[in-house]
């Protein structure tokens, strides 16, 4: 899998690149309009990651130029500017994703991996871990081939983490995500250790090869079991 | 004070003070001529006696209808010395016909005949009352005043609002004017030099008004979105530090904190993009919005959030009420303000939310009255919770703003009391 980043900040580029080739990733990066413009003209990559304010040129321009080079990259625009028209303009454009910084890596992660998996399995986005498969669309779980019903709120932190696995998840990330705005400032995070308790119960009372371990005590990470 | 009951009352003022001045300067006018008058035919009619009485002739019998009666006494000599020969005075005269006394006009005048003799002759003329022209001076003057005085308002009340209309146009459009709405242009539509000046500058200052606002929250805008990438630098850094395994729990911890932080300074630096974007009126797409839906789920989700303060809410309301809006800011506006009772009231206590003839009410106890004129404002912050941001209700006040919703703070009965006419 090959990844181009298109991005002008040095040391973000770096951090970038790098989380991305801890996950397997080949990744070629790219400083400015006219490298970006004459590399993606030159070679052809899994996904671009592409930041849309570049020091020479825009890059939703550079998104038009992919399309009109008729290339089918899978294209996540990553920007500053958290605006709605960009949002718009780049998804309408065939930008696959959208990511306003700033972004946490496991978040670009997932993005890029959701991508992927889209570009492959054309709709059928199940995510599967361990015995644990987990499809989004129908919101259904299965450990082991047999349905495991959960509640909405554990559905949607089993959904975060299966989207995360291996990576740390920050509990008031988490909160954030899953509750909604503002809840990652609240006194406590008693609602979060509840949630994650129960959906640790139901997981190993339906026999899953996954467990959510917690992290320092500041968060959780979703992996499969260690026999 | 309004401007023309001003004018009004100044005018009216100035009519008295000079119908006054005027009627008794009339009044001493008049008295003085009619005097002259008097005195001159006195006179006349004195020396026809004197040379009358000095000839030996017969003098005039009183009661000719002249109604002018006399008198001749002797004097002494020492008497004529010590008097003046010719005096007039006013007098009350006893009038025999008429059985009354009357004001008179009355001349002195003493002379000696040429046995060196002296006399002293007073004649008496009847005259006017006083009190009767000066009565009637006044009613006249008065009925004068009034009659003057509402032509005057009528004549001038035309010419002020015929002339002032432009002023008073400025001034409506001066009240509906709300700074970055994008005003309509100043009515000026006057060939009045001072109204087409006022305009011309009062169009400059909102112009330049507008101009600061906008490059304010341009700059706003532009800070927080060259922030988003340093921001996005040091939170991957951290996670990629906290993710390596060769962390001691302490450093761990530590760290954890720094993200802790930065987690704030990153959802600060939203909000103000965001309220830079709610003032630069970025959010076109308005659908219709169910606030009745919008204020459960907050409450529920909140709930769970808060779960350990244990707050709970008295809900009064009806199926739906549905706002045209836009989306994301109809539930920022509505979570703000539930989180703002979950956060500030107190542990335990019972929190009201209603709404009714579209106004939404939601209040809560509290200790003492926020500044009404200030808790709106960006980062006012009545408590020292360290996890607000200050910007909460500086958010709601920016939305309400921009779909002109009336939003009020009152403290009533030790309770906060916030509302929103939907």
């Amino acid at each position: 899998m090959k990844i181009l980043i298109i991005e002008d900040d040095p040391s973000l580029r770096e951090i970038m690149s790098r989380a991305l080739k801890q996950e397997g990733y080949v990744v070629e990066m790219a400083t400015t309009f006219a490298e970006a413009d004459s590399k993606v003209a030159g070679y052809s990559y899994d996904c671009i990651l592409l930041d849309i304010m570049l020091p020479d040129g825009n890059g939703l321009q550079l998104l038009e130029h992919i399309r009109k080079l008729g290339k089918r990259e899978n294209v996540i625009i990553i920007s500053a500017r958290d605006s709605l028209e960009d949002k718009v303009y780049g998804l309408e454009n065939g930008a696959d994703d959208y990511l306003p910084k700033p972004f946490h890596t496991a978040e670009l992660i997932a993005r890029v991996r959701s991508v992927l998996r889209r570009g492959r399995t054309a709709g059928e986005l199940a995510l599967s871990i361990g015995n644990v498969v987990l499809r989004p669309d129908s919101r259904s779980v299965q450990v082991a081939g047999e349905p495991l019903v959960l509640l909405k709120k554990e559905f949607d932190i089993l959904l975060y983490f299966m989207q995360r696995p291996h990576h740390m998840v920050d509990k008031a990330v988490l909160a954030e995500a899953v509750w909604g705005d503002y809840a990652d400032d609240a006194d406590n995070f008693q609602f979060v250790y509840a949630q994650i308790k129960n959906l640790r119960r139901r997981l190993s009372q339906a026999g899953a090869t996954i467990e959510i371990s917690a992290v320092y005590g500041f968060g959780y990470k979703l992996a499969e079991k260690e026999e | 004070m309004h401007l023309f009951s001003r004018i009004v009352r100044n005018l009216a003022a100035v009519l008295v003070l000079s119908m006054a001045l005027w009627a008794m300067l009339f009044y001493y006018a008049m008295v003085d001529e009619i005097r002259d008058e008097a005195d001159d035919s006195l006179e006349h009619y004195s020396s026809m006696i004197i040379s009358r009485v000095l000839a030996g002739r017969e003098l005039p019998q009183i009661g000719d209808g002249s109604n002018n009666s006399y008198t001749i006494t002797p004097v002494s000599e020492q008497y004529a010395m010590q008097h003046s020969h010719l005096t007039y005075h006013d007098e009350n005269f006893y009038i025999p016909e008429k059985g009354e006394e009357e004001p008179a006009r009355v001349i002195t005048s003493i002379f000696s005949d040429k046995d060196g003799q002296y006399y002293e002759l007073r004649v008496a003329m009847p005259t006017f009352e006083k009190n009767d022209l000066f009565e009637s001076i006044a009613i006249w003057i008065a009925i004068l005043y009034f009659v003057l005085l509402v032509v005057v308002l009528v004549v001038s009340a035309f010419i002020f609002y015929r002339h002032m209309r432009p002023l008073y146009e400025m001034l409506k459009w001066l009240d509906s004017y709300q700074l970055g709405c994008k005003p309509q242009p100043i009515p000026v539509q006057t060939q009045i030099t001072e109204f087409r000046k006022l305009g011309d500058a009062l169009q400059r200052a909102i112009d330049r008004s507008e101009q600061l606002f906008e490059r304010q929250s341009q700059f706003i805008g532009d800070a927080s979105h060259e922030l988003q990438t340093p921001l996005a630098i040091i939170g991957n850094r951290i996670e990629w530090l906290m993710n390596s395994s060769s962390l001691s729990p302490e450093a761990a911890a530590e760290l954890y904190k720094v993200n802790q932080t930065l987690g704030r300074a990153v959802r600060l630096n939203k909000t103000l993009l965001l309220l830079s974007k709610i003032d630069n009126r970025q959010f076109p797409e308005s659908v219709d919005v169910d606030i009745v839906g919008m204020v459960k789920e907050c409450i529920e989700s909140y709930g769970e959030v808060y779960e350990s303060r244990d707050i709970s809410f008295q809900q009064n309301l009806p199926q739906r009420h549905v706002v045209h809006i836009n989306e994301s800011l109809a539930s920022t506006l509505v979570s703000n303000l539930i989180r703002n009772v979950y956060i500030h009231a107190p542990e335990g206590s019972v929190a009201r939310v209603s709404i009714d003839a579209g106004v939404l009410t939601i209040s809560n106890q509290g200790d003492a009255a926020l500044d009404g004129d200030h808790v709106f404002d960006r980062f006012y912050k009545a408590s020292k919770k360290h996890t607000s941001t200050g910007l909460g209700l500086a958010l709601v006040a920016a939305i309400c703003r921009l779909y002109n919703m009336p939003l009020d703070y009152s403290f009533q009965q030790g309770c906060h009391i916030f509302t929103v006419e939907l």
